[in-house]
């Protein structure tokens, strides 16, 4: 409390604690959190879920319902206009809480369109929190909330003040909530992943509006998120959380440059990062956040600790390594504080760590020899040459949906979710599809897999006998070819049934496809569970008796049981936490090395789709729009949508600004594309041409291996992460 | 918001006239000339040859007799919607007569039966889930599951029994106490309803009430558990004011929507337990049509219920649109 008499400090969260009842027992969801946001500072909470992140930001505001909780100690101070006032002991008193809520500190949450009220007008929510809390007059208080609306950057603001959430976009919403949030100018914003819905693009556009504000509105922020990306880009300091416990605080730079905890440095190595080699194996961290009833004693964290030593099974003590850096750990204790942390420090430098320092590694130069994909430069071969090696080749496929209006179901307009795409994967080659939501790429995946009919184009897939032309056949005949393609979706849970143990979920394709009865299965499964990083002995459970990442790793089971020579994987990992979500990355990588599979890789995030693959295809609105070497995709984009995708995207290295121009507004609705370049409304390069004229998809360089569909791609010098990594050296 | 309107009304002409020729196709089907029917019962009853000859000469007029189907469907159509309902062989009258009354005692019944409803179920869902686990969410949990389950026949049996035994009472069943059932409208007559319709809501209503607080309590359960009311909370709002302003007007959406259902449940629900406690119903009346082969009495009854019912969900859906704004903007 003695930091809270600090006239700095706005919210002061001492020793927390707080448990959850249930049938099963008492949990301590927070184990005595500590926290300090000053004025004008933004603090970032990261961790993995479950970690207590939550609970512990709701319950600055009363929002933790007790029962079930219970809130055993700890103080929270907030500053308010009232002065200090510890809300904590305010939960029981509705009256005081209600009159900080709004005014003193306000939240935004991670969904917004489930955050604003579906029937209720933007503009009514909001003077709705002004009216409640000043005496004024209804038509001042409707003009504050335009003026409000103005701020945060929503065009036409007094025109949208009559609109409901469904008709705005993403971003918008999220702009909405955040004028809702602060325009009765609190002190302090709380923000529970408020980019986490969004896509990459839109993503960067709110955290710099949150940036913005923060100085125009002299507020502090204190904001929780997975992604050390963002805390990374948005944060002045940060607070590392792991089972109910903060192991790590300090400024942003100190922490990402010299994680100190054996935990932040696992967390930021899983991070496939756009610098890393690719398709090299993650550190990833090993095991699963335990259940919180199982959290060792001790050091919460010893049973996924490298440095496990015996005295973690006591309770490490908080170690000041700086003035503004601190951590939980043995290993800075003590008189041999010195070895240990150099230790640590070295292992972590032996460790492809995405830390500043060691992006040496160059990915210019071919060091370890990365599997080279059989052809990146396929399109350059004869035809001949390549024939055999095609696993997988779509041309001018489409799948264009009608949309029907009215009462005799007329057709007003036509989705075009893929609008001609032209792929070739080889064998043994992964094919990254990257995009944001909305262009089509999902629909690629299940066009291939002949899960919906292409409305023209043509599928061939190499089957056992050779390419067969796929794009017509039969849903019978397509059982059969069925069985040389494995299928990985995002969600293990809802894609797994849960009526169904692991023997028949992953032994049903073995059935269906009659390639093993009765006791074959057994076995089969058996190792197939092994294959994937499970026990084979474990294929009596059902579902719900795994986590997230182990369930995904029986999907993978079941998607390999027919031994495939080619798996569609659409955003398997996006479900995941960021330490699972590594381990399921290398499990993918592995695999695909020893079975030589072909895969195309789905996904929304480049830095991952760059991390697996051999080339990136990136879409946007149905089309592709440039496609090459994953590392020259990357290093030396050709289309501005690539470059402005790279930029957007939040790299674990602080006070990295991103210098160059972002793409404006919205995804335009793909029902409706615009003409010509169907990127021109938001490209910072547009010239007259581009509305008026389709830039088709050619070769960029003299190989003809990385093309590009844009119309001034010969004379654009955009910038791809490596350079910026360099410069960022420099 | 027009387009909407004008193609719900649109529906509606469409059910209507294809209900029509249903009921059309059902008087046409039983095999006899409507006209000797008549004939013969009129001249059973001895009525004046000079007046018989005339009413089968009006009706041979009035309903196209003897002409081709569509002129017949067409006239037929027509007197209908002038108000003539054909006549009643059963009853030896006009059907019109027979039905008027029943009829609006069936609607108001039916709208009382709905508010009544509505009244009870409502606030008791909300409460149910604002306090759930609480003594009192168990306690209607219960009562809702027991009302659900059990049949309103056999309500109205016990009810019959109860009254009967315990409290000696002689005019439980039926709507009016026996001095009002013929008289004329009056005060007095309309309190003598009065008196007696609750009994008749409590039972029609009983198992609607318990299905609607279920899904009231479910739906405002789902609904405080969404983000928005959390949003709602951190403007500082009152506890009334997220209740009543956020959470109700999302939360209530599928009973409105559900009324259109409910209307031809009441119905027929009301008209088992109108046998058992013999009220003055159109459902009794409509059973007799059936069973008897009274053709223009059966049509008209099974006309008029379905304007009534499609009138009903049209209004439910108004309702549901100025409620809902994304119901608004869709069409
Ligand atoms: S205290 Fe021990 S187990 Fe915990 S992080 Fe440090 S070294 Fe690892
Ligand atoms: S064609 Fe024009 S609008 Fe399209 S990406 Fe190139 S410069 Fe931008």
């Amino acid at each position: 409390m003695n930091s809270a008499a600090n006239p700095d400090i706005v919210l002061n969260i001492h020793n927390l604690q707080v448990s959850f009842r249930s049938i099963a027992g008492t949990t301590r969801a927070v184990n005595g959190v500590s926290l300090d946001v000053k004025s004008g500072e933004i603090v970032g909470l990261v961790g993995e879920s479950g970690c207590g992140k939550s609970v512990t930001i709701r319950s600055i505001v009363g929002l933790v319902p007790s029962p079930p909780a219970i809130f055993e100690a700890g103080e929270i101070w907030l500053r308010t206009r009232q002065g200090l006032t510890e809300t904590l002991a305010l939960r029981k008193n509705m009256r005081a809480l209600r009159q900080i809520r709004g005014r003193d500190v306000s939240m935004i949450f991670q969904e917004p369109m489930r955050s604003l009220h579906p029937m209720m007008p933007i503009g009514r929510q909001i003077t709705e929190g002004i009216l409640e809390h000043e005496v004024i007059d209804p038509t001042e208080a409707y003009e504050r909330t335009v003026e409000m609306l103005d701020l945060v950057g929503l065009p036409n603001p007094a025109g949208q003040m009559n609109r409901y959430a469904y008709e705005l976009s993403g971003g918008m919403r999220q702009r909405a909530l955040i004028a809702l949030a602060l325009v009765c100018h609190p002190q302090l914003l709380l923000a529970d992943e408020p980019t986490t819905a969004l896509d990459v693009t839109i993503q960067a556009q709110i955290l710099d509006l949150i940036k913005d504000l923060r100085e125009r509105m002299h507020m502090s922020v204190l904001l929780i998120t997975h992604n050390m990306g963002v805390v990374a880009n948005l944060a002045d300091r940060v607070s590392v959380m792991y089972l109910g416990k903060i192991v790590e605080t300090g400024a942003v730079e100190e922490v990402f440059k010299e994680p100190a905890h054996p935990y932040t440095q696992g967390l930021l190595a899983s991070m496939p990062s756009l610098f890393s080699e690719p398709k090299t194996n993650l550190q990833s961290l090993r095991g699963i956040v335990p259940e919180l009833a199982m959290a060792p004693q001790g050091c919460v964290f010893a049973d996924r600790c490298p440095y496990v030593m015996p005295q973690c099974s006591e309770t490490p003590p908080l170690v000041e390594l700086s003035a503004a850096h601190s951590t939980a750990c043995w290993l800075y204790t003590g008189a041999d504080t010195h070895g240990p942390a150099d230790d640590s420090a070295s292992s972590v430098e032996a460790a492809p760590v995405p830390v500043l320092g060691n992006r040496n590694a160059s990915p210019g130069q071919p060091q370890g020899q990365p599997p080279q994909p059989p052809a990146s430069d396929g399109i350059a071969r004869t035809a001949s040459d390549a024939e055999e090696t095609i696993q997988l080749q779509i041309e001018g496929v489409a799948l264009h949906y009608p949309i029907l209006r009215g009462l005799l179901r007329r057709q007003v307009g036509t989705v075009r979710a893929v609008d001609g795409v032209d792929l070739t994967i080889r064998q043994g080659e992964t094919l990254g599809l990257v995009g944001e939501s909305g262009c089509g790429k999902t629909s690629v995946g299940r066009l291939v897999t002949r899960l919906v009919d292409p409305s023209a184009g043509h599928i061939r897939f190499r089957v056992p006998g050779g390419l067969e032309n796929i794009t017509r056949i039969a849903q019978k005949e397509m059982k059969s070819v069925r069985r040389s393609m494995g299928m990985v979706f995002q969600d293990p849970l809802s894609s797994l049934n849960a009526r169904m143990n692991v023997r028949n979920i992953v032994g049903e394709p073995l059935m269906l496809h009659k390639m093993a009865r009765g006791r074959k299965v057994d076995d089969r499964v058996g190792e197939l569970l092994e294959l994937v990083g499970l026990r084979a002995g474990h294929q009596s459970r059902f579902p719900h008796a795994f986590s997230g990442g182990q369930r995904q790793r029986i999907a993978i089971a079941r998607a390999l049981a027919t031994e495939p020579d080619f798996l569609v994987a659409d955003e398997p990992v996006s479900a995941l936490d960021v330490s699972v979500q590594a381990q399921i990355l290398n499990l993918l990588l592995t695999l695909q090395q020893r079975l030589n599979l072909s895969m195309l890789f789905i996904a929304h995030d480049i830095a991952v789709v760059r991390h697996v693959s051999d080339r990136i295809a990136v879409m946007y609105l149905g089309k592709i729009v440039e496609l090459g070497n994953a590392r020259d995709v990357c290093s030396r984009p050709v289309h501005p949508y690539t470059e402005a995708l790279l930029a957007s995207i939040p790299l674990p290295l602080p006070g990295f600004e991103a210098s160059r121009e972002m793409p404006k507004g919205d995804l335009p609705d793909p029902a409706n594309p615009p003409t010509g370049c169907r990127f021109h409304t938001r490209c910072p390069y547009s010239q007259p041409l581009c509305a008026a004229e389709e830039p088709i998809l050619r070769a960029q360089d003299q190989a003809g291996g990385h093309l590009g569909a844009c119309h001034f791609q010969d004379e654009l010098q955009l910038q791809g992460v490596e350079e910026l990594g360099k410069s960022l050296r420099a | 918001m027009r387009t909407y309107i004008l193609q719900r009304l649109l529906q509606m002409i469409i059910v209507m006239i294809v209900v029509m020729v249903a009921s059309f196709v059902i008087v046409e089907l039983p095999p006899g000339d409507f006209l000797t029917t008549l004939r013969e019962q009129l001249t059973e009853q001895n009525v004046d040859p000079k007046v018989i000859d005339s009413t089968v000469a009006m009706y041979r007029e009035r309903y196209g007799l003897g002409e081709n189907w569509f002129i017949r469907f067409a006239k037929w159509a027509w007197s209908l919607m002038k108000g003539d309902m054909g006549y009643s062989m059963q009853h030896n009258r006009p059907a019109s007569d027979l039905i008027g009354e029943r009829l609006s005692l069936t609607l108001w019944i039916s709208v009382a039966t709905l508010v009544f409803m509505f009244i009870i179920a409502i606030p008791i869902g909300m409460l149910s889930a604002i306090k759930q686990y609480s003594a009192w969410d168990h306690a209607f949990t219960f009562l809702a599951l027991l009302g659900v389950s059990v049949p309103s026949f056999i309500t109205a049996l016990v009810f019959l029994l109860l009254s009967v035994t315990m409290m000696g009472a002689t005019s439980v069943a039926g709507l009016f106490s026996p001095e009002y059932v013929t008289a004329a409208w009056s005060w007095a007559k309309f309190v003598d309803l009065l008196k007696h319709v609750w009994v008749i809501l409590f039972i029609v209503g009983l198992g609607d009430t318990a299905s609607t607080i279920r899904i009231m309590r479910a739906k405002m359960l789902d609904t405080l558990g969404e983000p928005y009311i959390d949003t709602a909370r951190m403007k500082g709002l009152s506890s009334a004011k997220i209740y009543f302003r956020h959470a109700l007007r999302v939360a209530i959406n599928p009973i409105i929507s559900s009324i259109g259902l409910r209307f031809p449940q009441i119905i027929s629900g009301s008209t088992i337990v109108a046998i058992v406690l013999t009220l003055p119903l159109i459902g009794p009346l409509l059973l007799d049509a059936l069973r008897g082969e009274d053709v223009y009495l059966a049509c008209s009854i099974l006309v008029l219920l379905t304007l009534a019912l499609i009138i009903g969900n049209f209004l439910a859906d108004l309702t549901l649109a100025w409620l809902d704004p994304r119901i608004r903007l869709e069409s």
